[in-house]
């Protein structure tokens, strides 16, 4: 049997949850357990990953190949070098330009018809015939089209949330009136969480709370790290600190995936 | 050389074959006239050619929303094809897949004696 690569869209309902942050490590987790990991920037609205993995210029961006201009190849940079294992790490970057980002917002719905296409084909274009086994869309947050056309076009969706009262509610919205309608396979990833679930009876007990609520597996808990927010999205921990508590996490979410245990 | 019995025989078959396109032909017309009535949607009429998008898939009913995705995902299919990815019977695929082109989100395009269904994403706009 033929076994093919994955596509993850990280999604979230409200901004700030760390969608960015853990596509990035989730994707350098990959890379460090030797996969061939595709990361494309999704968030039109509010591009980062050109800034998180300081990319000061792109010949063509991923607005490129959605607008039909230049095909996948042209717009994925490669950044295996930049890294000191056997895996290898593609990006495909949003166009952070004011003037880019205000032409996205403004697309009519034939166009994110035919974007929705041009993201379905990464399937056979990246994952059959490249042989990438991950493609990890970082999304937009809520309900924006590039997000929702990410989400149709993904394996699984993972929903970065907080103990946020609002983003509580407005994942548990999304859950029931988003992902169950394309019935989409959904994981979520509690993050900065504050309780102390370093005991095993906390994580426990921590667990058994976020399966009440979402009624959805639980791909993981991560606690709000200082050296995480210190590290003002400069530091990627899957690669440079690989033995933190933060790039532990994502090694044991990374391989829940691989062997799809969730 | 081909003999006079053989010319005729094929005539025959050929007629045969024609009734049985026609037959295929009315059995989906029928289909879908069962499954709009079925959802009290007699009001449908042939819409203009309407954009497949995301926002236009979540405001659909889940059983047409089933169908949609899973001609999204094959690209090009057939309602055999289409009835192995939502695991439903091919008849009842074939009467969603028509009422779909009704509602001017897919088109048919017709080949021999299968018919395929699709996201027409070049020409729309």
């Amino acid at each position: 049997m033929i076994i093919l690569g994955k596509i993850i869209a990280v999604h979230s309902y409200k901004g700030g949850t760390g969608k960015t942050l853990l596509s990035v490590n989730l994707a350098a987790t990959f890379v460090k357990h030797g996969k061939k990991v595709c990361l494309l920037d999704l968030d039109f609205r509010a591009p980062s990953l050109s800034t998180v993995l300081k990319i000061e210029k792109a010949e063509y961006w991923l607005n490129d190949y959605l607008n039909g201009t230049c095909e996948i190849d042209k717009v994925l940079i490669d950044l295996s070098g930049r890294i000191q294992n056997k895996g290898q790490l593609f990006v495909g970057l949003a166009n952070p330009a004011t003037e880019a980002m205000r032409e996205m917002s403004a697309k009519d719905r034939k166009w994110e018809m035919r974007a929705l296409g041009r993201l379905l084909a990464l399937r056979n274009s990246l994952l059959n015939d490249k042989g990438f086994d991950y493609l990890i869309f970082d999304t937009s947050p809520g309900l924006q089209y590039s997000s929702i056309n990410a989400i149709v076009s993904a394996d699984l969706v993972i929903v970065a949330t907080t103990f946020d009262r609002s983003d509580v509610d407005g994942t548990k919205r999304m859950l029931r009136e988003l992902y169950d309608l394309f019935e989409k396979k959904t994981d979520i990833i509690l993050n900065k969480v504050l309780h102390d679930v370093s005991s095993k009876s906390g994580k426990e007990e921590m667990q058994t709370k976020i399966k009440d609520i979402y009624q959805v597996p639980l791909l993981g808990i991560i606690p709000c790290f200082c050296e995480v927010l210190k590290g003002e999205g400069n530091i990627i921990f899957a690669q440079e600190r690989p033995e933190h508590p933060f790039a532990k996490i994502l090694d044991e979410i990374a391989d829940k995936i691989d062997n799809n245990k969730t | 050389m081909v003999s006079k019995q053989e010319v005729l025989g094929k005539k025959p078959l050929h007629i045969l074959e024609k009734i049985r396109e026609n037959l295929e032909k009315l059995n989906e017309k029928m289909e879908v006239m069962i499954e709009l009535q079925k959802h009290g949607r007699k009001d449908i009429q042939l819409l203009p050619e309407t954009p497949l998008d995301v926002m236009t898939l979540l405001s659909m009913p889940d059983h047409l929303r089933k169908t949609a995705m899973a001609v999204c995902r094959l690209g090009r299919a057939t309602a055999e094809e289409t009835a192995q990815q939502t695991r439903r019977a091919r008849a009842v695929e074939s009467a969603y897949l028509n009422q779909l082109v009704i509602m001017g989100h897919l088109k048919k395009e017709r080949k021999g004696r299968k018919a395929y269904f699709y996201v027409d994403r070049e020409s729309q706009g």
